[in-house]
């Protein structure tokens, strides 16, 4: 039988969204005078997470933003207690959360492998054993003694990762470190979180890169709100994730603008079976249902969509009359429309939509990042490396030998 | 097999001191990285080290010497004054060092377990290479006036040890304290610059304390620097003993580090949700 080697439960952690009550003394002092502390609030990022681990075993934890996949990590990483529950960890735990933390600019490559070593788990004598293949991994040898802050980020990174694959940890958690460096590089840190979690280690993976998860993970743990909405095979529960409907109205926190002659009652985002979704892989068709509701009679308007990334570069402007559609209605006259998007090939990532109805100058109402969607690696790609943000498309290729 | 059980509900203040103990390369490699990149990219380099004590002497002897007209008995005053500025450089560079150490590491302390009670304690090493270059300097001073060394040298040791405890006492209070409050960031300069005037660094405790009363005598060792600072100096030149009172130093310094690996080990738990 596996022996046990994390044991969670009932982990809970509760953050106090203060606003601003802590970090200067008058705060305090006001506090004390001020009974009621009404700008507290409290907040759970985890809420009664139980699972047990047993050792060899790679458990992939997926979710979206928010979900508490970090602060679960934190917690077992030591670096934040939890507000309630408890856990154990049997062995030796090496816990990534960043690719060289504690990387000092200022010192040379050599001295780096040091303090990260030691920072992350290994003593000095142990560091020393293995720097040749640190650095061999690296492949920075020329720059050893050159300041990192000369490095390139390639390099930078490369060294950093190099340290942290040379831990020889019982227990290995890893946070999202892998969409660092290039393609190559990216193969590599794979290819040996793969040979660390095959040689009976036990790994945590955090990722949002699902072809690496269900590579790596046989378990997966899907967070949502903080709690733990499924636990099993990765495959399921990869697919439970990707499927989940979340219901995409009109959030009112986004803003609305415009006259108001004619206003958006709904607007949900939809997969190609009708299924309310906000999850999709590269190359699915995104489908946009639309409703609007005319207050006042207006004829040929423009209808259009805009989506951009989250940094808010802009990325497709979509438009009604492109196809020939006309929009117009009477007063009191509500229409819906369905928008589909064939084959969206944007890099993975999260995606804002703004919508908006128009004549000329004229506003009559616009919507501004009132729903997002995100677009995950897999599905028909087959690549286990993390596709890069930088590019942002993903151009479909079809690839034949011809000649052999 | 190491195992580790975390529970919420455990309140133990206890200091694990064999966890410290397993983190003590981190310890060295962090002093070792501080004091690297103290001089690093500067012209004159490890210079400055060597620059900083030599200017501070010749100012105390200036002031406090030749135009105070401070006299030291026995003690030629430039050795009487390397004696204190030895000390208080020490003391002063560890205190302000460790008191905002936390918050400069806060970016490691939000992505990785230790011992946080390192980071304020690896200020206290780095220091020592200061201290070496000072205590190189009264040596150098001992020799030109052919001032021998006294047999009390042997207290020397334990006399290092108080002024680190004091510098690490305050020094790991104020470390903790300004996670909270960032509003202690700004006590620390106060700190360093009256103290060295309540501290006898530049001139003798008695010429203080025979002018006041009791009482505010003993008001003036509750400074633990008081004490200390007398200790070493008789340590090392064989001058008159401090006095009874120097013993309320000790007894501060002894509270102060208590309470502060207390208070600090009590922050620990919530220093990566607040920095």
């Amino acid at each position: 039988m596996a022996t046990r080697v994390i044991s969670i439960q009932d982990v809970s952690k509760q953050y106090i969204i203060g606003h601003r009550l802590n970090g200067s003394i008058r705060d305090s002092i006001k506090g004390i005078f001020r009974r009621k502390k009404g700008s507290k609030e409290a907040f759970w990022a985890l809420k009664e997470i139980s699972f047990d681990v047993d050792e060899g075993e790679a458990i992939g934890i997926i979710g979206r933003n928010g979900a508490g996949k970090s602060t679960l990590l934190k917690i077992l990483s030591r670096i934040t207690l939890p507000t309630k529950g408890r856990f154990e960890i049997c062995g030796r735990v090496a816990s990534l959360l960043e690719v060289g933390t504690g990387f000092h600019p200022e010192l040379t490559g050599r001295e780096n492998i040091f303090l990260n070593g030691v920072l992350l788990g290994m003593s000095r004598k142990e560091v020393r054993k293995r720097f040749d293949e640190i650095v061999d991994f690296s492949g920075v040898e020329q720059f050893l003694d050159t300041p990192v802050k000369r490095y390139s980020s390639g390099m930078y990174v490369r060294l950093a990762f190099s340290v942290a694959a040379h831990l020889e940890p019982e227990v290995l958690i890893i946070d999202e470190v892998l969409a660092v460096g290039d393609t190559e590089f990216q193969k590599r840190c794979l290819g040996k979180m793969g040979q660390i979690a095959g040689s009976g280690k036990t790994v945590l993976f955090v990722s949002h890169n699902m072809s690496a998860i269900e590579q790596i993970c046989n378990r997966t743990v899907l967070l949502e709100k903080g709690r733990m909405i499924a636990l099993g095979p990765s495959s399921e529960v990869i697919q439970k994730y990707l499927s989940k409907s979340h219901p995409s109205v009109i959030r009112t926190e986004s803003e609305r603008k415009g006259d108001g002659s004619v206003r958006f009652m709904d607007f949900r985002i939809l997969g190609t079976h009708g299924e309310e979704k906000d999850h999709f892989f590269m190359g699915e068709d995104v489908v946009f249902r639309i409703a609007l509701l005319f207050n006042t009679a207006r004829s040929h308007c423009d209808f259009n969509i805009e989506i951009l990334n989250m940094l808010g570069d802009p990325y497709a402007d979509i438009l009604n009359h492109d196809f020939g559609l006309e929009v117009s209605g009477n007063a009191g006259e509500t229409q819906v429309y369905e928008i589909t998007l064939p084959e969206v090939w944007f890099a993975p990532g999260l995606y804002k939509v703004n919508i908006g109805l128009y004549k000329f100058v004229e506003t009559y109402e616009v919507l501004t990042e009132c729903l997002s969607f995100s677009i995950e690696q897999g599905g028909k790609i087959k690549r286990v490396t993390e596709y890069s943000p930088i590019y942002k498309v993903y151009q479909p290729s079809r690839w034949a030998r011809i000649q052999s | 097999m190491n195992k580790v059980i975390i529970d919420s509900k455990n309140r133990s203040l206890g200091i694990n001191l064999r966890e410290l103990f397993k983190f003590r390369d981190l310890f060295m490699v962090l002093a070792y990285r501080d004091y690297r990149i103290r001089y690093a990219q500067t012209y004159l380099g490890f210079l400055w080290a060597i620059i900083q004590p030599l200017a501070t002497l010749l100012v105390l002897v200036l002031v406090f010497n030749k135009a105070a007209g401070i006299k030291t008995g026995t003690v030629p005053y430039p050795l009487f004054a390397a004696c204190g500025m030895a000390v208080w450089t020490y003391f002063s560079y560890v205190l302000s060092q460790a008191g905002g150490s936390i918050i400069a590491s806060q970016s490691m302390i939000q992505k990785i377990y230790f011992p946080r009670l390192i980071i304020p304690f690896s200020k206290a090493l780095v220091g020592v290479i200061d201290f070496l270059i000072s205590f190189a300097l009264i040596i150098i001073l001992m020799l030109v006036y052919r001032y021998s060394l006294s047999w009390t040298i042997v207290y020397l040791p334990l006399y290092f040890l108080a002024i680190i405890l004091t510098a690490l006492s305050i020094g790991v209070l104020f470390s903790a304290i300004t996670v909270r409050y960032r509003d202690f960031q700004h006590i620390i300069p106060f700190i360093v610059q009256f103290g060295l005037y309540i501290t006898p660094v530049a001139y003798p405790a008695d010429l203080v304390v025979k002018r006041i009363p009791t009482w505010a005598s003993m008001i003036y060792y509750l400074n633990p620097m008081a004490g200390v600072t007398e200790g070493f100096r008789f340590s090392l030149l064989g001058t008159d003993p401090p006095s009874l009172l120097s013993y309320i130093s000790f007894a501060v310094v002894i509270v102060l580090f208590i309470s502060s690996l207390l208070y600090f080990n009590r922050t620990e738990k919530i220093m990566a949700d607040l920095v």
